[in-house]
């Protein structure tokens, strides 16, 4: 491939990020290489990062889907289906409320987005021991909607959308109203279209908090077959010794999903892809 | 638009029906602990039981099929589950607090347990099964799980205190560590190492507490006293502190790489031979066979130096007991369970048999079955049980109470690394933190 | 049904499930974290203590966690704010090639589990001579340091930690943001003569406005909220002279590592205070609780 096909500024620029991405994928280098190797190589001489031809191999990933790694099946199925679930009530219900706070003028409005910015900011490990006792009166402990939804309507999801509607034009509102759409049909006919981008940027981002969710599930959950992937990979790590080889191959596989959603949906927010409603 | 929305919708009703699917059902897949158990007569008693390590799960479950083959008109069904190390504490915290959603036993780390103490514990004593066999236990391990003359927990093992030499370096710097008797035997000997080879004799822990604990009980004091009382600037840790640092000063020791023993960055150190010696309880053997194979052959166990000769040689620590919440509705029965568990003198055996732990029952240690090879006396040689029965009234006591996990937290982030990598004066190092301890 | 569809009631409706939320989860937690802030909670001995929490609250560890996570929050907005603005413009230009892969290798740090992460961060930043870092420092002719157990230095590895995780999700804000500026603002300015730099000055920046403080208020919360990559740097929640304690941090090591669930409450309490505060002022500043925005 011959350089000169790109200008300098291009040049610049791809230099800058090969030099970014490197700096970013060098632990995840780290990581996919240990994976291949035996865990004591790892640690054997500090940090090794050498390829050695001769110590790679798939057995730490054999092991995930042998007899001995059910359980690192069972912990990822669990993660997806809790992160799927999620994810749909999430961006349908925090989309709603965003989109409620930034077009509407009413009374209450202001005291509602306090109230988001309270929830968003309240730490979990102080509320824990009492949520759990409305669990525990909602009978909801140890069950996947235990989990989900005391944090489906969540505030940090709320608040983007509500920002990114409040940088749209109004002007559609009132000729939708014109056009006799009804005020729910306005928001699904042609905000929810105008939110694509949006609507992109937060399926990756709750996706991806769902899926490293830690405090709460772990809180809520007790039968083993239920727990989910960070948890399992994190009972693997305890003062008296790490048990390098799943935790390791089982983390560089946890990237997947969340990959795959990333790489699917961020199109919605790639230049030229804009809905045509916003030139205008 | 519209279909999007109906799918998208039609999504959220499916999954919100899986998600009732969820809550209705009860865990029977994790049935593997009692499959042996199918010819039993009585109908299986569930047990709940909660640990932080995967090991410790393995071994209850191997219990679980042992016990229904031996009691077959009392099986139990056992639902064991491994949760992350300091959030299994938390939950445990939270069901105890809430007065709901706790297993009928639970694991519990040595460091942990002054927090469950506070108020009234919310366990089942477990005297009756601990007082038929007190001259057969190491006592002071039972006292660390007791509260005004109850006992609640149950502990794996001893954790006795021992000191791993690199013989290839000893050899090296032609010293021989059967004359290493008193601390300062071993500080000549460092100074021997260090001139004769460039390698520290040793490394001490800067962010955690298993250099200096030992050293202090085995010297007859303790960060807090029998009544829960902070002593951490008494005379005898002014002593271990003022020695360590001294250490330090000549070079002789060298702050672990990392900042304490269990750091990746350490293992790989000493794997390469980076220091003479270490001193650990009996369970970082698991630690050597795991991460530091280079060292297979060359790593000979010896008892602790003293001060002073008549001092103990070693001390028990560490450790996690196994308590019975007051929630359970079994008391009886999972008090039987553990005692065959981990009273027993087969229980015991298999403790060091499947976990390579040095078990609480000292009739144990002489047990033929202890002398069986394993990946520790493939490791070490063999003898490691003779050699601790010879430590066996050696093995100086702790004082765990409610401060404890206060304590731990002030010489974790303060004293260590005051004193043995700023080098502050020992003397207000120890002073500011016991004053810092409310 | 027809009053459902009153313009006056719709906000209402679109605001419902946050309001179910906050009653049904929300309200009896937060009240009883106010309530246990003046208790001592022990096992069966639950009492009321007065304000002797919010008294003791106010030790050195206290004024220490404080200024750890002042500091951090400070660090990543200075750093990771601008830097994912200016990325994201680059990656959303026309003139990037390649953009879809850059965009990808740097949010796969977001999906890296921490940790595991942070075991390449502790030998990266190992205190031996042979760590990465200190064999770059070599290279410049300086000598080793141990990089975790100084105040300063240990702050630099958390913020490093941070911008390595977080940039990419910064990023995917900002691009999410850019799509809803209309090319014919950029078509007509450049009729208008205005270079590349006029631009991004007068038509990206503006236009990124809502986005932006978006931003800068979950940084504020995610900064005083911080605390995992404190964990995972130190293996745990104890930093040589506590150099990385942070609130919650502080928070934990009461309300959990020692059960004192009432200290810890009162923490939570004026933890909630100082980044409500901030973050009311920040907003108000950028005219947010403006009728008219």
């Amino acid at each position: 491939m011959s350089v000169r096909r790109f200008s300098p500024q291009t040049l610049l620029l791809l230099v800058l990020f090969v030099i970014l991405g490197a700096l970013a994928l060098f632990p995840f280098y780290c990581l996919a290489l240990a994976s291949f190797k035996p865990s004591k190589e790892l640690l054997r001489f500090g940090l090794n990062i050498k390829l050695q031809a001769d110590l790679l191999s798939w057995n730490n990933y054999s092991f995930i889907f042998s007899a001995g790694g059910a359980k690192y099946i069972t912990w990822y199925k669990n993660s997806l289906v809790i992160t799927a679930v999620y994810t749909v009530l999430c961006m349908l219900l925090s989309s709603m409320v965003g989109y409620g706070l930034a077009m509407y003028r009413f009374f209450g409005r202001n005291l509602i987005f306090i109230f988001v910015l309270l929830v968003m900011m309240v730490p979990i490990e102080i509320i824990m021991l009492p949520l759990y006792k409305q669990m525990i009166a909602l009978n909801l402990i140890d069950t996947f909607s235990g989990v989900i939804l005391p944090f489906v309507v969540s505030p940090l999801p709320i608040f983007f959308f509500r920002q990114y509607a409040a940088g749209l034009p109004k002007d559609f509102l009132d000729a939708g109203r014109i056009d006799g759409c009804s005020e729910y049909g306005i928001y699904f006919r042609i905000f929810v279209p105008l939110m694509t981008p949006a609507f992109g940027a937060m399926i990756i981002v709750q996706a991806l908090a769902s899926w490293n969710s830690f405090v709460w599930p772990l809180i809520v959950l007790n039968s083993g077959e239920k727990l989910t992937l960070p948890i399992g990979l994190s009972s693997l790590v305890t003062p008296y010794g790490n048990n390098y080889d799943i935790l390791i191959a089982g983390s560089v596989l946890a990237i997947v999903p969340i990959m795959l959603v990333f790489v699917f949906f961020q199109r919605y927010f790639v230049s030229g892809l804009t809905v045509g409603g916003v030139k205008g | 638009m519209k279909k999007a929305l109906h799918y998208s919708l039609a999504l959220a009703l499916a999954s919100s029906i899986v998600l009732a699917g969820c809550s209705s059902n009860n865990n029977d897949s994790n049935a593997s602990a009692s499959d042996s158990s199918k010819a039993a007569s009585g109908t299986p008693t569930n047990l709940e039981f909660w640990t932080f390590n995967e090991l410790h799960q393995k071994f209850f479950e191997s219990m679980t099929e042992k016990w229904n083959a031996a009691y077959p008109e009392t099986p139990i069904k056992l639902t064991a589950t491994t949760f992350p190390y300091d959030d299994a504490h938390n939950k445990l915290l939270v069901a105890l607090q809430s007065g709901k959603g706790a297993p009928d036993l639970s694991d519990i780390e040595i460091s942990k347990i002054g927090n469950y103490l506070k108020g009234d514990p919310q366990f089942v004593p477990l005297n009756d099964i601990v007082e038929p066999v007190k001259d057969k236990l190491v006592m002071s391990r039972l006292d660390n799980y007791a509260k005004d003359g109850k006992y609640y927990g149950i502990d794996y093992h001893v954790g006795a205190q021992v000191i791993y030499y690199n013989k290839e370096i000893l050899d090296a710097a032609g010293v021989n560590a059967d004359t290493i008797v008193t601390w300062d035997d071993f500080e000549a000997a460092g100074k021997l190492v260090l001139e004769k080879t460039g390698k520290p004799m040793t490394t001490v822990e800067t962010t955690d507490q298993w250099t200096y604990w030992p050293m202090v009980v085995q010297h007859g004091s303790d960060f807090l006293d029998k009544d829960g009382n902070v002593t951490l600037n008494d005379q005898g840790n002014l002593d271990v502190l003022t020695y360590l640092q001294k250490l330090v000063k000549e070079k002789v020791a060298v702050a672990a790489p990392g900042g304490f023993h269990h750091a990746e960055e350490y293992y790989g150190f000493m794997n390469g031979g980076g220091a003479a010696s270490i001193w650990m309880p009996m369970w970082y053997m698991g630690r050597f066979t795991d991460y530091m194979p280079d060292l297979k052959g060359k790593i000979i166990i010896k008892p602790m130096p003293v001060f002073k000769q008549g001092e103990m040689r070693s001390s028990g620590m560490g450790g996690t007991g196994t308590v019975i919440t007051n929630q359970t509705k079994h008391a009886d029965l999972a008090k039987k369970f553990l005692e065959f568990a981990k009273v027993s003198k087969e229980g015991n055996v298999e403790i060091w048999k499947q976990l390579g732990f040095d078990p609480i029952r000292t009739d144990a240690w002489t047990d033929p079955a202890m002398n069986e090879v394993n990946k520790y006396t493939d490791y070490f040689g063999t003898g490691i049980f003779t050699f601790l029965d010879s430590l066996k009234s050696e093995i100086a006591p702790t004082n765990i109470k409610e401060r404890t996990p206060a304590v731990s937290d002030v010489i974790k982030t303060k004293a260590m690394f005051q004193a043995l990598n700023d080098l502050k004066d020992p003397k207000a190092v120890l002073d500011d933190a016991a004053g810092s301890i409310k | 049904m027809k009053w459902m569809y009153s313009q006056r009631l719709a906000p209402y409706v679109f605001v419902l499930p946050f309001v179910l939320s906050l009653a049904v989860f929300f309200v009896y937690p937060v009240l009883s974290t106010f309530i246990m802030s003046f208790q001592e909670v022990l096992p069966g001995q639950t009492h009321f203590i007065g304000w002797a929490n919010y008294e003791n609250l106010w030790d050195e560890s206290f004024y220490t966690a404080l200024w750890n996570s002042s500091k951090y929050t400070f660090w990543t907005i200075v750093v990771l704010i601008p830097l994912p603005l200016v990325l994201a413009v680059f990656l959303n230009s026309k003139r990037m090639k390649w953009s879809g892969f850059f965009r990808s290798a740097l949010f796969v740090p977001a999906l890296t589990s921490v940790v595991v992460a942070g075991i390449v961060f502790r030998l990266v930043f190992g205190s031996l001579d042979a760590s990465v870092m200190n064999s770059i420092r070599h290279l410049f002719g300086f000598e080793t340091i141990n990089w975790l157990a100084s105040s300063t230095t240990g702050m630099l590895v958390l913020v490093i930690l941070a911008t390595w995780r977080y940039a990419g999700i910064n990023i995917v804000y900002f691009m999410s943001a850019l799509q809803s500026i209309p090319d014919e603002l950029y078509e007509s300015a450049s009729i208008d003569g205005a270079n590349t730099w006029q631009k991004f000055w007068r038509i990206t920046l503006p236009l990124l406005k809502p986005i932006s403080i978006y931003v800068i208020t979950i940084s504020i919360y995610g900064g005083y909220a911080m605390f995992t990559e404190s964990f995972i740097l130190w293996s745990g929640n104890r930093s040589p002279n506590d150099i990385g304690l942070t609130m919650i941090g502080l928070l934990y090591r009461h309300g959990i590592e020692k059960n004192e669930l009432g200290l810890g409450s009162a923490i939570g309490v004026v933890l909630l205070t100082i980044t409500m505060v901030i973050n009311v002022i920040q907003l108000r500043l950028f005219g947010l609780f403006k009728k008219e925005d």
